[in-house]
């Protein structure tokens, strides 16, 4: 019977007809174009990057670096502005990640329990803002009436719970099969003890997508900054990136900051090029870290999208 | 017997208050509470905050707490040319990302599918995937060098195969705003979104191809009959869920691609609703009418939402609730 189905399958493999050629072609068309325009941006400021910035000027350069240099590099961390915003970055990930984890995990885990008194009435004040939410300016005043602007707490604290990330999380939970909780019971844990001690470990997948989920949100964020917060000390990478992007002054002060006096004392055009060096290498640095961790979650997050997508 | 004692527990559990029940089980209300106390304040006090649209806000009022005034913000926000215009930029934008925008990762996906070679689809998706991971931010930069007037590699190309004669300001002029909106966008989450469809389709029985290859399909045939039939459920659900944020354009993106809508030879094509809300709401400080504005926002998307929900609903489809 096997046999036959082999047979008959390579037949038809041999046998193609227009339509299928057709669709060959298009497929290959599609991919090469998606590969290419989503590569390019990416390889060309990265090549940017690592050209001699005076070199640069002369325009041509595609994927590779024409004259390599690390240059522009040395240039932008040897200015403290670009220490302050990556550690700001980087605490701000760790501390929200891990207390988005614990805080919509346990919610999650709790939310997935049959036996939780006043289930029902959680899940729906769960549901209801993912459909209707207050708005951009009463959330303004929230934070403002709570005293939140210019401190760091403002990164961490309204990101703790998300609606999205806990019904992903719920999903899987359920799915554990309950005879875990009941042993556990009988043995006579408590509920901290089977969320962290049992649940938590065997929930690998889920608990790796959403650590992605919440770890890329705070470190792209922008918007929290350019709302809330002036001071200088507070501002992450994204947010001094659009200042080098925006305010021409601000590149051109990173630029000479590195760069030895002989540099500063160039043509306005030399001063320019540093400026489109400077930008590209400050973008690849921000850009490392998520681009370097996200292959190797992979296989977590497209399972996780799945659990979303069967529950709806 | 112990079927006897789960079937007589429940009717006794049940009679319990919530809140003897709540104090038995402690733990797990010490592990939801948390959550749901941050809910309350960071979801639920803001729609509290919708009433200040109903009010007169004044500068050292507490938010809530103004003169009443009835309709008034929204009779004036529905004389504001600004605002219409920023209605029709948002639904355009929206409009072309729901249509034009939705149909591109179902296609990339149904195409993928169709690839043989495992290691080179494999390598193709985990490229696709790149830049839903970085910031709006970095996307306008690059798309900012990718367009430049001056060397960027689109109107290089173009000038190349002398498709124009002069480069191209894609940033100086706003008529081609609305597409840059549709194709950065499109750039940035076409993988993403084809994440869906693919699990979807990995889903389908091997041997409904194995079958219909017996029975002498076609590709074409293959892909209409098993492969969209297999995903049609899963696109309805997102489109049931785009339609209800139609009045919701990407604020990132649309601030960075306009240089924080600092770039006025835009404005014109790029304000949507949302930079509408910051710029009366926050910057100009008319935070009542700023309010109104995105009230009329979160009612016309919740509107929107029950009514696509309830067309699949009588499309016999599977609805969101």
């Amino acid at each position: 019977m096997t046999e036959i189905k082999v047979h008959n399958h390579n037949k038809m493999k041999v046998k193609k007809v227009f339509s299928d050629y057709v669709i060959i072609i298009l497929m290959a068309v599609i991919m090469v174009v998606v590969f290419i325009i989503t590569l390019y941006p990416f390889l060309n400021s990265l090549a940017i990057s690592l050209n001699y910035a005076d070199d640069t000027t002369l325009g041509g350069i595609t994927i590779y670096p024409r004259k390599f240099t690390l240059d522009n590099y040395k240039n932008i961390f040897t200015n403290l502005t670009i220490w302050k915003a990556y550690g700001i970055t980087f605490s701000r990930t760790i501390i929200g990640t891990v207390g988005g984890l614990l805080i919509t995990g346990a919610m999650s885990f709790a939310l997935s329990r049959k036996g939780l008194a006043g289930r029902k009435v959680y899940t729906m004040l769960c549901l209801i803002p993912m459909y209707f939410a207050g708005g951009l300016i009463p959330t303004y005043f929230l934070i403002k009436t709570l005293g939140l602007t210019n401190s760091f707490m403002v990164y961490i604290i309204p990101s703790l719970v998300n609606v999205w990330n806990m019904i992903l999380m719920r999903s899987y939970f359920q799915s554990v099969p309950e005879a875990l909780e009941e042993s556990a019971r009988i043995d006579g844990a408590n509920y901290f003890t089977i969320f962290f001690k049992i649940y938590w470990p065997v929930s690998t997948p889920i608990i790796a997508t959403i650590a992605l989920y919440f770890g890329v949100f705070h470190w792209n964020d922008w918007y929290t900054t350019y709302v809330y917060v002036t001071d200088q000390n507070l501002r992450p990478m994204t947010s001094v990136l659009m200042s080098i992007i925006n305010e021409a002054s601000f590149a051109e002060r990173m630029a000479a900051m590195g760069a030895d006096a002989s540099a500063i004392g160039n043509a306005v055009k030399g001063k320019a090029v540093n400026v489109r060096s400077i930008t590209m290498a400050t973008m690849i640095t921000s850009i490392v870290p998520i681009v370097a961790i996200y292959p190797f979650l992979q296989r977590y997050f497209i399972k996780g999208i799945m659990i979303g997508s069967i529950k709806g | 017997m112990k079927k006897e004692t789960s079937i007589a527990v429940p009717p006794v559990e049940k009679k319990r208050s919530f809140f003897s029940r709540a104090i038995q089980q402690w733990d797990l209300q010490v592990l939801v509470l948390p959550g749901i106390i941050l809910l309350l304040i960071f979801s639920y006090l803001p729609m509290y905050g919708l009433i200040m649209s109903f009010q007169e806000f004044r500068i050292g009022d507490f938010p809530g707490m103004s003169e009443w005034v009835g309709f008034k913000q929204y009779a004036s926000l529905f004389q504001d040319p600004n605002f219409f215009r920023a209605l029709r930029n948002t639904l355009v934008i929206s409009l072309l990302k729901l249509t034009i925008g939705f149909v591109c990762p179902i296609v990339f996906a149904i195409f993928l599918n169709e690839m043989r070679r495992q290691g080179l689809k494999k390598t193709v998706q985990t490229i696709s995937y790149l830049p839903h991971f970085i910031s709006w931010t970095v996307c306008a930069l690059l798309m900012f060098d990718l367009l430049s007037v001056d060397g960027g590699a689109v109107n290089e190309l173009l000038l190349s195969l002398n498709i124009i004669k002069e480069p191209i300001g894609f940033f100086q002029n706003g008529k081609y705003f609305w597409g840059i909106a549709l194709l950065t966008d499109i750039w940035k989450e076409l993988g993403w979104n084809s994440i869906i469809y693919i699990s979807a389709m990995a889903g389908v029985d091997a041997e409904m191809y194995e079958a219909a290859d017996i029975d002498g399909a076609t590709r074409a045939q293959k892909m209409w009959h098993i492969t969209i039939k297999a995903i049609k459920p899963t696109i309805i659900l997102l489109f049931i869920m785009s339609v209800g944020g139609i009045l919701n354009a990407n604020f990132d993106q649309i601030m960075m691609l306009t240089k924080n809508m600092g770039n006025a030879m835009l404005t014109e094509y790029a304000d949507v609703i949302d930079t509408f809300v910051f710029r009366y709401g926050i910057s100009m400080g008319r935070v009542s009418f700023g309010t109104a504005a995105g009230m009329f926002k979160a009612v016309i998307n919740f509107a929107l939402l029950l009514f696509a929900n309830k067309i699949a609903g009588l499309a016999g489809e599977n609805a969101l609730f």
